[in-house]
């Protein structure tokens, strides 16, 4: 009932909008191919490359590719909670 | 030379079957002569949405087999003359079929006849792959719905890698009111996303349920809103210069004052 009254003052977007935006999204992924498994691997060393440097929240790190104009771009979002001391950077 | 058109979707539902059916019926009103091939082998439903059930001797396995020749296993449709139906085989599965079995048929209904109208199951396994093989065009497919559209978009990339670059893009199902609404995704909306050649839109119709009670597909009658549709869609694959309408309202509304003008 909110749900259609808050479509009613077009606060809300239109569906049909999210579903469009939704599938564009999804089809830039399944275009290139780019399956869970490899997603999860390039995952998995991006937070083990990361992890030398920074101190990072364990499970946290989101990635996903993103249609962004004309290109695709990786995106990932690394919570990161500090730098690790000079001693465990070896710097 | 015919040509030979997969009629597929990836998903299931969409529509295909009801689209083989009613093209097929509209393009052989226009005089063409058309083979429609029903390739769901184990799951066959292009018999009974034509009303055809009841006169299947042979099927497509028994061509194959040898059992009989090609010609022997064509069901007329004693309503159009130039429209035959080569049924699927019931109690086989799509797995008993090889690809260069189903291209030697597409090659010699090509000989005969104008269109070869091949009927795809869903999906993207042996049948889909039997059904696509012998083709040079597609016909896709789709309703204004997400997972509709993301498997006709994988479909199309699928029959790409098979040397099918010749696709045409069915809209079905679409609702006037919803796509007004913002409900529904509209036709630009699904060229936006999917980027082939739009060759037609088939709105929502109750009376396409009708219709396949009856095996009567909704080309042979007047007024209705699929029906029409699939008789303008027929003439743009014909080469003709139709114009894709704009849906105003819902079927309903159309096909009741149809009929209303049709008794007067």
């Amino acid at each position: 009932m909110f749900q259609k009254l808050m479509r009613v003052l077009g606060r809300e977007q239109r569906s049909k909008n999210v579903a469009k935006s939704r599938l564009q999204l999804i089809l830039v992924q399944d275009r290139i191919g780019v399956d869970d498994e490899i997603m999860r691997k390039i995952q998995l060393e991006l937070t083990e490359l990361l992890g030398k440097y920074f101190e990072l929240e364990a499970d946290s790190v989101e990635m996903d590719l993103q249609r962004e104009e004309e290109s695709m771009a990786l995106v990932a979002n690394i919570p990161v909670i500090g730098l690790k001391s000079r001693q465990a950077l070896q710097v | 030379m015919g040509r030979v058109i997969v009629v597929t979707s990836g998903k299931g539902g969409v529509g295909k079957s009801t689209t083989t059916a009613n093209l097929g019926t509209a393009l052989a009103l226009l005089g063409k002569q058309v083979a429609v091939v029903d390739a769901d082998v184990g799951l066959r439903n292009l018999d009974i949405i034509m009303g055809l059930e009841s006169r299947v001797v042979y099927t497509s396995m028994d061509v194959i087999e040898g059992t009989c020749d090609l010609e022997k296993a064509l069901v007329k449709d004693r309503r159009v003359e130039t429209l035959r139906l080569l049924a699927a085989s019931q109690k086989n599965n799509k797995n008993d079929i090889q690809p260069e079995q189903m291209k030697k048929i597409c090659r010699e209904l090509q000989q005969t006849y104008d269109y070869v109208l091949i009927d795809s199951p869903a999906g993207i396994e042996q049948g889909f792959q039997n059904a696509a093989v012998g083709a040079q065009e597609a016909l896709i497919v789709t309703t204004p719905e997400v997972a509709a559209v993301r498997d006709a978009d994988r479909i199309i990339g699928l029959l790409q890698s098979m040397g099918i670059t010749d696709m045409h893009l069915l809209i079905n199902r679409l609702s006037a009111r919803m796509v007004k609404a913002g409900d529904m995704m509209g036709q630009q909306d699904v060229i936006d996303i999917l980027s082939i050649n739009l060759l037609g839109v088939v709105p929502e119709d109750q009376e396409i349920v009708v219709s396949t009670n009856r095996g009567m597909p909704l080309t042979h009658d007047r007024g209705s809103g699929a029906g029409e549709a699939f008789k303008r869609i027929a003439r743009r694959l014909e080469g003709h210069d139709v114009p894709i309408p704009e849906f105003r309202a819902d079927n309903w509304f159309s096909s009741f004052f149809g009929k209303m003008f049709k008794w007067g």
